[in-house]
């Protein structure tokens, strides 16, 4: 079973986690603290908000808008960046408005977005496109301009045309660096959705969170920043083992180090 | 960040000035709203917020508090990534805490930041260190844990005690993992402080940006955006260098420098 050989492999690591939770609950219970409440009702009211209604109201709202931006994103990146990454000219002239973007720290994308687009659910798919094309496209970039020169003449030997070229060998031998795009990407994707929503939102986890907060409803914000836990996680994990069944030939150090 | 080296790019730049001569004359004779005003009377809302302090003292506050919320995340990323890489008893006691929080996006915690901290200066270290926090912990670790097994088998043949062997072979062999690291910490580091004073700030360019929205003075808020990006371009270009700089002799860093973006 993979799940006890994972047990065993971290058990002083749960054993830790266990201990600090206890810690948490048992002095949180003492102090009965305003900011921490404990453990055990933070878990209650998890289970009481989002085995609930609320959890179609708020939960379902963001998931759709951050997959939404995502999956609109990864595609415009992609095909751009091969682009970019083929067409030197192309590149050259997009440099410097990429690095620009690039740079931005992308919530402040978030007022000009309201501003035309205003609160709804639009707005956030556009940010959210508008934030997370970026890494995705200049990782492709990157995956385009470093293919070897050795496999783009013996595709060109063979006759193939320059778009077969780059769906062909092009677009597999930088599959690699996409991914590490689309990985940064969907992290964006998470973020953007959670601010936007805090920003100019009447529901979704981001504005759940946010509104608990500024009515003092501290387990309910506890709630819903456990469930952005579980969530963040949960993508992240689904992304590695998706990474790996894609990139099963790809030897090397993919997912080793990242940011 | 190509191989093109860093000549000037005349494609490029001609590219960006023709964008905005579209816009220019879109905003000014087209039938375009109020939130769309050309780029001269943004520069030019850029040029006097520069100039009175309006927006520059606001970036300045804005800087303050990420460099010094970026100084005390690398401190504390370095000192947990070496303990982790150099203990195995401590990286198994909190892999599994680490593996869990590390993939949770840093605004999450923004409430509860706001609910302990209040508005001001504390609330936007708090996060903007946390989030700087995590690349810091993870390269350093890496960096730590790839030292080559041959020399640290040297040094310790030559008589280095453990600490020794940590502190000569060790950690300058994690010099540049740790390099790659501060420089990813510090560019979301920015991203988290301007993040952080757009939701819930009550001072900082990011602050500053919200309220000219809410004010309408949109001039004036596309101006302090255009700071920000090339606030956070500049600071990118920078950190870029010194890692070159620093690294020029590590073979390990021509082999970093082409993956991971952010």
């Amino acid at each position: 079973m993979k799940l006890t050989r994972a047990i065993k492999n971290n058990w002083s690591g749960l054993l830790v986690l266990g201990l600090a939770l206890i810690a948490w609950e048992l002095l949180a219970q003492r102090d009965r603290s305003f900011f921490f409440p404990p453990i055990s009702t933070i878990f209650s009211t998890f289970y009481e908000v989002w085995f609930s209604p609320r959890f179609l109201e708020h939960a379902i709202p963001s998931l759709g808008r951050m997959f939404a931006g995502y999956l609109l994103a990864a595609a415009l990146g992609i095909v751009l960046g091969m682009l970019t990454g083929s067409i030197e000219s192309l590149y050259k002239t997009l440099e410097p408005f990429l690095e620009f973007m690039r740079a931005l720290p992308h919530a402040l994308l978030i007022p000009v977005g309201i501003l035309f687009l205003g609160i709804g659910d639009t707005m956030k798919v556009v940010l959210i496109v508008s934030s997370v094309v970026w890494p995705i496209l200049l990782n492709s970039t990157e995956g385009a301009r470093n293919v070897s020169q050795e496999r783009l003449d013996t595709a060109a030997n063979f006759g193939l045309g320059r778009l077969e070229v780059i769906r062909r060998v092009v677009f597999p031998s930088a599959l690699p660096m996409i991914f590490a795009g689309l990985r940064i990407g969907l992290a964006f994707a998470f973020i953007m959705v959670v601010v936007s929503e805090m920003i100019g939102s009447t529901n979704g986890i981001g504005y759940y969170i946010l509104n608990a907060q500024r009515t003092f409803a501290v387990p309910q914000m506890f709630a819903g920043i456990l469930l952005l836990a579980l969530l963040g996680f949960g993508f992240n994990s689904l992304f590695l083992w998706f990474e790996s069944k894609v990139l099963f030939w790809h030897h090397g150090e993919t997912g080793q180090l990242e940011g | 960040m190509g191989k093109a080296g860093r000549e000037f790019n005349v494609r490029g730049w001609a590219f960006v000035v023709v964008i905005t001569g579209v816009v220019e004359l879109v905003a000014r004779f087209g039938d375009s709203p109020a939130y769309l005003p050309p780029p001269t009377t943004i520069l030019g809302a850029l040029f006097s917020g520069l100039v009175s302090g309006e927006i520059a003292g606001q970036a300045g506050i804005t800087l303050l508090s990420y460099t010094g919320s970026v100084i005390v995340a690398t401190f504390l990323g370095v000192f947990v990534g070496i303990l982790m890489g150099a203990f195995s008893t401590f990286y198994n006691a909190i892999k599994v805490i680490v593996e869990f929080l590390r993939p949770v996006p840093t605004v999450s915690f923004l409430p509860l930041a706001i609910l302990l901290f209040g508005l001001g200066y504390a609330m936007r270290a708090a996060v903007t260190i946390y989030a700087a926090f995590w690349p810091l912990l993870i390269s350093t670790f890496y960096g730590v844990r790839s030292a080559d097994p041959i020399m640290i088998e040297t040094a310790r043949n030559f008589g280095l005690s453990r600490r020794q062997v940590l502190r000569r072979v060790v950690l300058p062999s994690a010099v540049p993992s740790i390099a790659t690291g501060f420089r990813i910490s510090a560019i979301i580091a920015l991203s988290l402080t301007i993040t952080a004073e757009l939701v819930a700030g009550n001072s900082g360019l990011g602050h500053f940006i919200a309220e000219m929205e809410r004010a309408a003075r949109y001039p004036e808020m596309y101006a302090g955006i255009l700071l920000a990006g090339v606030i956070g371009y500049y600071l990118n270009l920078s950190f870029r260098a010194i890692e070159k700089q620093l690294l020029f002799w590590s073979p390990s860093y021509r082999s970093q420098v082409v993956e991971e973006e952010v």
